[in-house]
């Protein structure tokens, strides 16, 4: 009789302890995803381990704010000629802080005519959100800015 | 198997010359399902269900492909540019995670 209330307690404060963290941190809260991947990893991941070079070539255009979490729009440009010889190779959206900071991969060929990527994101929560690029030419070059998040957009 | 999403390819200008360069949008009614979102009813986890791939086809050619992950919007829509080279067909097609497979062509038609 002791032992199995002992045991019932245990369970009680168990899952009582597995619960409550859960609820007081629910607004910082952040759902693991399936493909989990840090903004570091993903970066090494897509470079081959290559320090991408800041730069003002690329032009990401986010908004300083977002209301809405679950759709942010994000826009990357980069002024290449885009010849056979010369062109954006790929352009990789990566949002640091979501559990998957993959957002996007795209791989654009001269056919494309122009360096240009437009889509809508979601956004756990406030962070920067990166444009990473690799030219034909094998090199890395990143732009980032910071998006504030009002409303989590993830779960 | 039949796919009944809704989808557009979207072509700006509308009207184009040969060797212009048009702005192109795809766009789907997809739910983009993270796998982390929770049933408000039933209160149990939604399973992943995103689209994970995009491929753009021009007259065989395929001129730009996307590895797309679940971060990506609801009803996401993919812009990009091409550059306009003769008559023909744009063909897009993507998969998701599900293996649910969806292809959506325009007629291309240069003027001039």
């Amino acid at each position: 009789m002791q032992r199995r209330d002992f045991f019932k307690k245990l369970g009680v404060v168990a899952a009582v302890t597995a619960v409550v963290p859960a609820v007081s941190f629910a607004a910082d809260a952040k759902p693991i995803s399936p493909n989990k991947m840090s903004f570091k990893t993903a970066v090494d991941a897509i470079t081959g381990g290559k320090t991408p070079k800041t730069s003002k070539l690329v032009k990401l255009k986010v908004p300083e704010i977002a209301e809405n979490g679950a759709v942010v729009p994000v826009t990357v440009e980069i002024d290449s000629p885009m010849t056979s010889d010369n062109y954006v190779k790929s352009i990789h959206i990566l949002a640091g802080k979501n559990s998957n900071s993959r957002c996007l991969d795209v791989n654009l060929t001269p056919a494309n005519g122009k360096a240009m990527l437009s889509t809508r994101i979601k956004l756990g929560g406030t962070q920067e959100v990166s444009a990473l690029i690799e030219l034909s030419t094998g090199e890395f070059l990143i732009a980032s800015q910071s998006v504030k998040v009002t409303i989590g957009g993830c779960g | 198997m039949a796919n009944k999403r809704k989808s557009l390819i979207k072509i700006k200008p509308k009207k184009y010359k040969d060797g212009e360069i048009v702005k192109v949008s795809f766009m789907v009614m997809h739910p983009m399902d993270t796998g982390m979102g929770k049933d408000k009813k039933t209160k149990k986890i939604i399973p992943a269900k995103y689209i994970n791939s995009v491929k753009f086809n021009y007259n065989g050619q395929e001129i730009t492909n996307m590895k797309v992950w679940e971060s990506l919007s609801v009803n996401p829509v993919f812009t990009t540019y091409m550059k306009i080279n003769g008559k023909g067909k744009l063909t897009v097609t993507y998969t998701d995670n599900t293996g649910e497979v969806h292809e959506k062509s325009k007629k291309i038609k240069p003027k001039g």
